[in-house]
């Protein structure tokens, strides 16, 4: 049978670049496959999907090895424009990929330059599919963040490819909104076309894929089916990929039981692992376990206050000169001591009451007091001797041409004496000593975070708000960030985070408040959060799959893989059971 | 001190944004916003070059007062006349203190006015024609007149980016604030405040150069694989892009009358 794609040994370099970012890979994908792409940043997953339209080698002008054939088109003989047709391509900065005012034009312009005469229809079909058609005379920039993505992804659809190719669909998505695009893939699929997505959420994978690849250094080290690619925990963990966490704890537990009973586990554990909940339920045994105790900090009532809200109230005029209400009627006082997660859908206003702390904007009504000023009265140069903010995208911070001069930039336009031994300590705690000199907005995802994080400390805040400083982030980096965001805290008063990534949430923060539509709709920790179902499906949030699992278990306080297994290993060992 | 306060809350950034999406997009229902842009550049050709011939008082006054006319029915945001009107006060102001300066008298004043006039006539003549046309509707209508489609995109698209842009700017001055330090007392006249400002408002441009080059890479891949120099290249899609344009009733109508307006100016 032929291959739809079929990549043969190409190795490719970028020009200028030192190594090959393609290195002799060869892939096979058949039509009508559901294919995740994994890998660590900078293993060459872009790379190998943009081989697939023809980009590469003709746009990217590299040294080129090896050859690709698309539908029997080979790439090499053809142009990205008729290849554009077999295959659409939805970029990780898709925003950047609109470029119509409407969104009726957007989904137009390619049957419309393609010469279709019956494009319209071909548009509207396509915005029928990913549910825009009832905003198809809005402006783009009236659009959320999750409506752009799915206008470029109907701005492909008319075209009707065969083959469509989305690269991290999800990064900056709440879970909700997550599920809606997957759902999306899925219906595109069962009507026959191939889809290749570059994914780091695992368990969306094990939920929604049919194959996976895995990428290391410019080659394809395998392509597994999905049940069968997940069994390899020990290789996925060394290339820095999380399996699901039901599929981790497993495999801890499998791993532990060799241990602790000195023999194997039965024949019919030794080949399977569960990838999603549903099979969870037939690997693990219904527990009635203790509660295990948590050294988690009580929240005491008398403490210094840092930030106080008072009836806040926010809003702006949007395009048609109407009024839009983003807070209303907000009430909130952060205490010192405070690592507050905010999570809340996309839209909820979590970005907007962060803005509000640094003075930037200020708010229709109410008050809010920061370290004893009124922050309508204080110019934000002021409070950001207090507070620092930093921002979702890190290339909004970069001002200046090197990391190393945008970690100094505070300290030396307030002549701090003895700054450069401070910058110096901060490059050293975020791993950036050997980038100092590079320009910021040259580096990877995870290194422009880290850059971004040390830009924040060179500010020496008492308050530090982060908005979504794992979005966009490979696992491997997450756990990194997620573990440099824990040493922060004893370095600064307060620190509030705003976060779709409810494992970070959960390991993180000993406060969570829950924001939907402008207001405060909870303000707990982790056990009043994810305890509370009817709180989660109002606010659009998933607990993490792990919490999940415990629930369905009937284990409790459970919100992490380590806390899991432990628990589990404590009650075997105690009953002395295997199942 | 109150004045300026109010003044620079209206001009915040969100503000200007607004104003100018709606002066490109905004205006879509009024009388010359529904004519063919081809009617609209037969038009201003006339309007637009005509009156620096012209010096007879009259006339001038009379087309100004069409002009008028024309930029009311247009709508044209009250933000674009002021800044129309500043332009126009400081060009005559500045020439009449230098003629002053070199030794003229009052007799230039009349001479000043008329070329102020003149201008009045062009500038309005121009806000009311491209207010009235989205940048789309300008872009097919010079696509239609044989511009090649690369330009004519291009003009669509700078528009489309502006909101973008913009709002980068807005965030890259946000860090500079956020991170630069104020000075403790405004000054004379302000005047350390503004310098401050007017720094980090220069400063705020390079970041900005360098993050848009690196988002036009994936826009020109995007056009590359939809099509667009495909589009470009062949006549048909140009055909099928243009084929709702087309001369109305009231495009006719439109022109004769204009014609008549100006002959009856010439024959009074």
């Amino acid at each position: 049978m032929k291959h739809q794609i079929e990549i043969n040994n190409v190795t490719f370099q970028y020009p200028g670049a030192e190594n090959n970012v393609l290195d002799n890979a060869s892939l096979t994908i058949d039509e009508g496959e559901f294919v995740a792409i994994i890998g660590g940043n900078g293993s060459g997953k872009s790379t190998l999907c943009k081989l697939i339209n023809g980009l590469i080698p003709h746009y990217y002008v590299g040294d080129f090895e090896g050859e690709v054939t698309v539908n029997g088109i080979n790439t090499l003989e053809s142009k990205v424009a008729s290849l554009s047709e077999h295959v659409g391509y939805v970029y990780q900065d898709f925003e950047n990929q609109l470029v119509s005012p409407k969104v009726i034009e957007d989904a137009c312009f390619a049957p419309l330059h393609y010469g279709y005469t019956d494009y319209l229809d071909r548009a509207t079909e396509a915005l029928k599919k990913v549910g825009l058609y009832d905003v198809k005379d809005a402006f783009i920039w009236q659009l959320s963040g999750g409506q752009k993505h799915l206008l470029a992804l109907a701005s492909i659809l008319s075209l009707s490819p065969s083959i469509i190719i989305m690269d991290e669909p999800i990064a900056q998505l709440d879970p909700t909104h997550a599920k809606d695009i997957y759902k999306i893939l899925k219906e595109l699929h069962a009507e026959g076309t191939t889809i290749i997505v570059i994914e780091h959420h695992t368990e969306f994978i094990a939920s929604f894929a049919d194959q996976v690849v895995l990428m290391d250094k410019g080659s394809v080290v395998w392509k597994k089916k999905v049940k069968e690619a997940f069994l390899d925990v020990e290789l996925l963990m060394k290339h820095q990929i999380y399996p699901p966490q039901v599929t981790q704890a497993a495999f801890y537990l499998k791993k532990s039981e060799i241990n602790l009973a000195g023999q194997q586990p039965s024949q019919q554990k030794k080949e399977f692992l569960p990838i999603t909940l549903t099979e969870s339920q037939y690997f693990f045994q219904k527990h009635q376990l203790d509660s295990t105790n948590l050294d988690f900090p009580i929240r005491k009532k008398e403490r210094e206050k840092v930030v106080q809200f008072s009836d806040v109230s926010f809003g702006y005029k949007t395009l048609t000169r109407e009024k839009m209400q983003i807070l209303d009627g907000i009430d909130l006082t952060i205490y010192k001591g405070d690592h507050i997660a905010l999570v809340g859908n996309n839209g909820a206003g979590k970005s907007t009451l962060m803005r509000l702390v640094t003075g930037l904007i200020k708010p229709d009504s109410g008050s809010i007091i920061v370290n004893g000023k009124n922050i309508s009265k204080t110019p934000p140069e002021h409070l950001a001797e207090k507070v620092t903010y930093i921002y979702q995208n890190p290339e909004q911070m970069f001002i200046d041409d090197s990391v190393e001069k945008d970690v100094s930039f505070y300290m030396k336009s307030r002549k701090v004496p003895g700054y450069k031994n401070i910058v110096n300590q901060i490059l050293k705690q975020f791993d950036l000593v050997d980038l100092q000199e590079r320009d910021s907005r040259l580096l990877s995802g995870g290194q422009q975070r880290r850059a971004s994080l040390a830009i924040g400390m060179g500010m020496d805040p008492e308050l530090m708000l982060l908005d979504e400083p794992t979005a966009n982030l490979d696992i491997g980096t997450r756990k990194h960030i997620t573990s440099l965001l824990g040493n922060l805290k004893d370095q600064l008063d307060a620190v509030m985070i705003a976060t779709h990534d409810m494992q970070l949430a959960c390991s993180f923060a000993n406060r969570i408040i829950v924001m939907h539509e402008g207001a405060i709709i909870h303000d707990g920790d982790r056990d009043s959060v994810f305890q509370n179902q009817a709180l989660l499906t109002r606010a659009g949030l998933e607990s993490p799959q792990i919490l999940n699992l415990a629930q369905m278990l009937g284990m409790k306080d459970i919100y992490t893989v380590d806390q899991f297994v432990d628990a589990y290993l404590k009650k075997e060992a105690k009953d002395g059971v295997y199942a | 001190m109150e004045f300026t306060r109010k003044f620079t809350d209206k001009l915040s950034v969100e503000q200007v944004k607004i104003e100018l999406l709606n002066t490109a997009y905004g205006n879509g229902h009024t009388f010359l916003a529904q004519l063919d842009p081809r009617t609209l550049f037969i038009w201003y050709t006339f309007f637009g070059i005509v009156p620096w011939f012209i010096h007879q008082e009259s006339i001038l006054i009379g087309m100004f007062i069409f002009m008028v006319i024309t930029t009311i029915t247009a709508k044209v945001s009250p933000l674009i006349i002021f800044i129309l009107c500043l332009g126009l006060l400081g060009q005559g102001g500045y020439m009449l203190i230098v003629a002053m300066f070199f030794g003229g008298d009052w007799s230039i004043l009349l001479p000043l006015l008329v070329l102020t006039l003149k201008l009045s006539v062009i500038s309005l003549a121009s806000i009311s024609v491209f207010c009235s046309m989205t940048p789309e509707k300008l872009s097919n209508g010079l696509l239609k007149i044989g511009v090649p489609g690369q330009v004519s995109f291009s003009i669509a698209y700078g528009y489309r980016m502006l909101p973008t842009l913009i709002e980068e700017y807005h965030h890259v001055f946000q860090s500079f604030r956020l991170r630069g330090k104020a000075p403790n007392k405004h000054g004379f006249l302000y005047i350390r405040s503004i310098i401050y400002f007017g720094k980090i408002a220069v400063l705020s441009f390079y970041p900005l150069l360098l993050s848009t080059s690196k988002r036009a890479r994936t826009t020109v891949e995007a056009l590359e694989t939809k099509g667009s120099f495909y589009g470009f290249n062949h006549p048909q899609v140009k055909k099928l892009k243009l084929i709702d344009m087309k001369f109305g009733r009231k495009d006719i109508y439109f022109l004769i009358g204009s014609c008549f307006y100006v002959i009856l100016l010439f024959t009074i």
